[in-house]
């Protein structure tokens, strides 16, 4: 093999499509006598629903038809649970996943209640306001420890209580670790609820046709396969007359997940019924109440050390707020439960939570997947420990990290994919290591006391986490060798901007020694590939590049026996290379791949028993584990103590994916995640009043960090080969966005150590660190103290 | 939401009472064009056109419901109004006493109202404003209403 991809910054080939406006996304698609959808959804977080009149609706003009629940028959069904509860001992679970439209009750604000089909939008969305729906409002059910209260309102009456789950885990003993420990630290914890805010909404359109007997589907989600499994299923179709198609997608993040979204079932259905296409495209305000959202969650942890900083045991209860229903199970609660641990040597571990139901937006797995609460109160935890012990932060990570000597590591607690959680790999130190070298930690411990001397606050934060990636089940790939010399790829994947179609062709184009620019990556596409799940939990790259590299290898298999037999040479006398086959050492006796490719599907002659036509091949990958991805952030604020603004002066991330496909693609990933932690723990937080109205949902009153508030990240790669793939593959898709906020508080509260500020709650927002700031028990400036007064 | 404030009219508490009970004079107290009916006894329905912010104006349906009245000096006003952008919902209480030996009436009044859908959603930095602003309008159009009949008696 001469040719060199994997590992190599090459260019990404899907660029060009979007940068020329080539690109097709789903709002892009337009089909003659094509019908719109709008939807009218709930004002109340929580009421009765007595009555639906559509009948002023149907009266106007270029309204073609208008549903409600009634209106669905046989159809309506509450969804799909996407994933069941985790097979732990003594877990209580309570499935209610969401119905199209609603039924008797209304749960959430942005709950659709009733679709209008029109000529256009303007004509749809004007009907909306001609339906009269009698709503009976109930008190709303928002806080999670009231939702557990006797006498609270229930979001559904059958359970008789708002607690969706109750999940209890542990190892080890932690009252004797508790009882042997020298210093016990006890916090409570917030983490708040916050958008993917992606910048492409959701969108749906489909057409139904008579003659081909088909329905095709183009849909923004992350998991095309799944989709068209269950639509097919709901529809009464077979899985080959639906075809679902995911082109480009502008982010997913989570939300775009196989949700089986009320409209993403009845745009479909309205497409078949009507025989017209139909298309709906979300708008940004039904996005801020319609896309599930995540992250809210309570804890209390306890965390028990010996004097020397070393780590005995951890106690964490906490509440997960899952909004209105919980189509996806626990994998969030899960995650948290799982990632608290991360690098750390926990000899024992008790951790247990109770999901909660509320009148909010549905909550779903949202970059970092509820990782992000567990490693904040581990960090938080370790920091205050430190502070307890008259220990510095680094010192006390380094006494506590797992060594490299034990892995694989097996633990007793199950994680997500219901496997018990297991590291296959990690080295950690090293990554602390270039993280306090690359930022400059000594250093900065040294100006730190100029700087304040001078009057300017300036902290340091250094954090460590670890995710699980690239779990199964399974994906697919398959690999032709098309008569041109190019080589296709096809995947049952979703891409949403990960650069899969670059990613996967060097993985290709290396095992065949082709250009990288000859192979052509199709993915999202069921009738491309059909077998599959989708894209999530930092899965992509390791489970689907997997596949792919697996089928190039089988691939290159036949182009050498092939070749052999075409060119009349033994298979060890065939070289591949450039995209040709040649004999060794008689160049004349040579083809392109193409021309092989011809000669593989002959119009005279046989295919010889025991061979297949083509330079073809497709194959599965699964994991029996996921592989355990790992990093450290460190940054530096400055935080103004009167405006309570902080600037981020310098982020560094030391990042272990595992080998890199492509450097630049990681970076990528690794500067949006951060860009997404930084927007979660300072700016971006969804609002919702004691009636669960969403107060702030708009980009006037959202705040998103924009360019000129991240920084451009300084990063290094450290590269664990992960044991369980033939690439050493690891996920990096949402490692950016996991440790940002535990990076943050710890920043943030180094630069305001002398005032005593302690940070328990993401997303900060200035208005909160002002308030904190304020009621510091150190000594604040003395205007600020005239406030506290 | 919470508006609450207080308001001197320059008139007697019996002339007060009577304008506030009058549809006519509500509806022309009411901004956006409003339109309003008795349809029983302290009864109330009617449309108005309002927009906050970004929120284009539309017609709300409103309800209003006199209770818990006693003449000439308190009553609560049960408001229900709901538009294509959300609904607005709760009470008000006022409350009317002589001021200025008879001569004048001050009147206190607080309201508590629930404010949903997109209007809380998109409309809420400003929520507060409109709402100061309605009612500073509203009180007004009531005094300049005040002083026509003030004058007609005279």
């Amino acid at each position: 093999m001469t040719r060199r991809y994997v590992g190599e910054r090459v260019r990404r080939n899907e660029d060009h499509r979007l940068l020329t406006g080539h690109a097709l996304f789903v709002d892009d698609v337009q089909l003659p006598g094509m019908l719109h959808a709008a939807f009218l959804r709930s004002d109340h977080a929580h009421a009765l629903l007595r009555g639906v009149d559509v009948s002023a609706a149907l009266e106007r003009p270029g309204v073609v038809a208008v549903y409600t629940a009634e209106d669905l028959g046989d159809y309506w069904c509450p969804g799909p649970l996407l994933v069941p509860p985790p097979p732990v001992e003594g877990i209580v679970f309570h499935e209610a996943t969401q119905v199209p439209l609603a039924k008797d009750k209304v749960r959430h604000v942005g709950e659709p209640v009733a679709m209008v089909v029109a000529e256009n939008r303007y004509v749809a969305e004007d009907a909306l306001a001609d339906i009269v729906v009698d709503y009976e409002p109930l008190d709303a059910v928002v806080d999670l420890e009231a939702a557990l209260a006797e006498g609270s309102a229930l979001v559904h009456e059958r359970f008789g209580t708002n607690m969706a789950a109750r999940v209890v885990q542990r190892h080890g003993d932690y009252r004797r670790a508790r009882d042997a420990a020298d210093v016990v630290i006890a916090r409570r914890f917030l983490y708040d609820r916050g958008a993917a805010a992606a910048m492409e909404n959701r969108a749906v359109a489909a057409v139904w046709d008579p003659l081909g007997v088909d329905l095709t589907v183009w849909d923004t989600t992350q998991a095309p396969i799944p989709i068209r499994n269950g639509l097919a299923r709901m529809l009464g179709l077979l899985e080959s007359q639906v075809r679902v198609v995911a082109p480009f997608v502008g982010g997913g993040f989570g939300p775009k997940i196989m949700m089986f979204y009320p409209e993403e079932l009845l745009v479909p259905w309205a497409a078949m019924r009507l025989g017209r296409p139909v298309k709906w495209t979300e708008d940004r305000q039904e996005n801020f109440f319609a896309t599930t959202q995540e992250r809210g969650q309570v804890h209390e942890a306890e965390m028990a050390l010996d004097r020397d900083g070393r780590i005995l045991g951890i106690h964490d209860t906490f509440l997960h707020d899952c909004g209105a229903y919980d189509p996806y199970g626990l994998t969030i609660p899960i995650n948290s439960q799982c990632t608290l641990l991360g690098p750390y040597d926990v000899p024992a571990y008790h951790s247990e939570f109770r999901a909660v139901f509320t009148n909010k937006t549905i909550v779903t797995p949202v970059r970092g997947a509820g990782r992000q609460h567990g490693v904040f109160v581990m960090e938080r935890l370790l920091d205050i420990a430190a502070r307890e012990l008259g220990m510095d932060p680094v010192e006390i990570r380094r006494r506590n990290y797992l060594g490299a000597e034990l892995f694989p590591k097996n633990f007793d607690i199950l994680y997500q994919d219901f496997a018990p959680l297991y590291y296959d790999s990690g080295n950690y130190l090293p990554a602390l290591e270039t993280a306090v070298r690359m930022i400059g930690y000594d250093q900065l411990r040294e100006e730190q006391l100029r700087l304040r001397a001078e009057g300017r606050r300036v902290g340091v934060g250094v954090v460590s986490y670890i995710e699980g990636t690239g779990i199964g089940p399974y994906e697919g790939a398959r690999v032709t060798v098309d008569p041109s010399g190019r080589v296709r790829v096809a995947t049952g994947l979703g891409t949403q901007g990960q650069g899969h179609y670059t990613a996967f062709a060097q993985i290709v184009a290396e095992a065949l020694d082709v250009d990288v620019e000859r192979v052509h990556v199709v993915t999202g596409d069921t009738r491309e590939f059909g077998w599959g799940t989708g894209t999530f939990a930092s899965r992509g790259a390791v489970v689907a590049g997997s596949a792919c590299h697996a089928a190039a290898v089988k691939v290159r298999e036949k182009i050498l026996a092939m070749a052999a037999r075409v060119l009349g040479a033994a298979e060890e006398q065939i070289d591949l290379a450039d995209g040709r086959v040649a004999v060794r050492g008689v160049p004349e006796r040579s083809l392109s791949l193409g021309e092989l490719a011809s000669h593989a599907n002959p119009l005279r002659g046989a295919v010889k028993p025991g061979t297949e036509p083509g330079l073809e091949a497709t194959a599965y990958f699964g994991p029996d584990h996921g592989s355990t991805a790992s990093g450290v952030h460190a940054m530096v604020v400055e935080v103004d103590p009167e405006t309570a603004m902080v600037e981020i002066l310098r982020y560094v991330v030391v990042h272990d994916c595992g080998r890199l496909i492509n450097p630049q693609l990681v970076e990528g990933q690794v500067q949006g995640g951060v860009a997404h932690g930084i927007g979660n723990a300072f700016y971006e937080k969804l609002v919702y009043d004691e009636q669960g109205q969403l107060q702030n949902a708009s980009f006037m009153d959202y705040l998103l960090p924009t360019a000129m508030d991240v920084p451009r990240v300084e990063m290094a790669h450290m590269e664990t080969p992960a044991p369980m793939n033939p690439l050493g593959l690891k996920g990096v898709g949402e490692a950016g966005a996991i440790p940002a906020g535990a990076a943050f508080a710890q920043a943030v509260e180094d630069a305001l150590s002398d005032l005593g500020v302690e940070i328990t709650e993401i997303p900060l927002s200035p208005d909160q660190l002002w308030q904190l700031i304020r009621a510091a028990p150190g000594a604040p400036l003395p205007h600020l103290q005239e406030a506290r007064r | 939401m919470i508006v609450d404030g207080e308001h001197v009219f320059p008139g007697p508490r019996e002339v007060v009472w009577a304008l506030l009970q009058d549809p006519e004079v509500l509806s022309k107290a009411m901004p956006g064009a409003a339109k309003l009916a008795l349809v029983g006894d302290g009864a109330y329905e009617g449309s108005i056109r309002v927009g906050v912010g970004p929120v284009t104006a539309a017609e709300w349906k409103l309800s209003v419901t006199l209770e818990d009245r006693v003449a000439p000096e308190h009553y609560v006003m049960q408001v229900d109004s709901k538009g294509p952008i959300g609904f607005t919902r709760g009470s008000a209480t006022v409350d009317l006493a002589e001021a200025d030996g008879g001569g004048a009436t001050r009147m206190r009044y607080h309201a508590d109202l629930q404010v949903g859908g997109k209007v809380a959603g998109v409309g809420q930095r400003l929520i507060d404003q409109v709402a100061k602003m309605m009612t500073q309008r509203g009180l007004n159009a009531l005094g300049g209403e005040l002083e026509r009949r003030l004058a007609e008696g005279a």
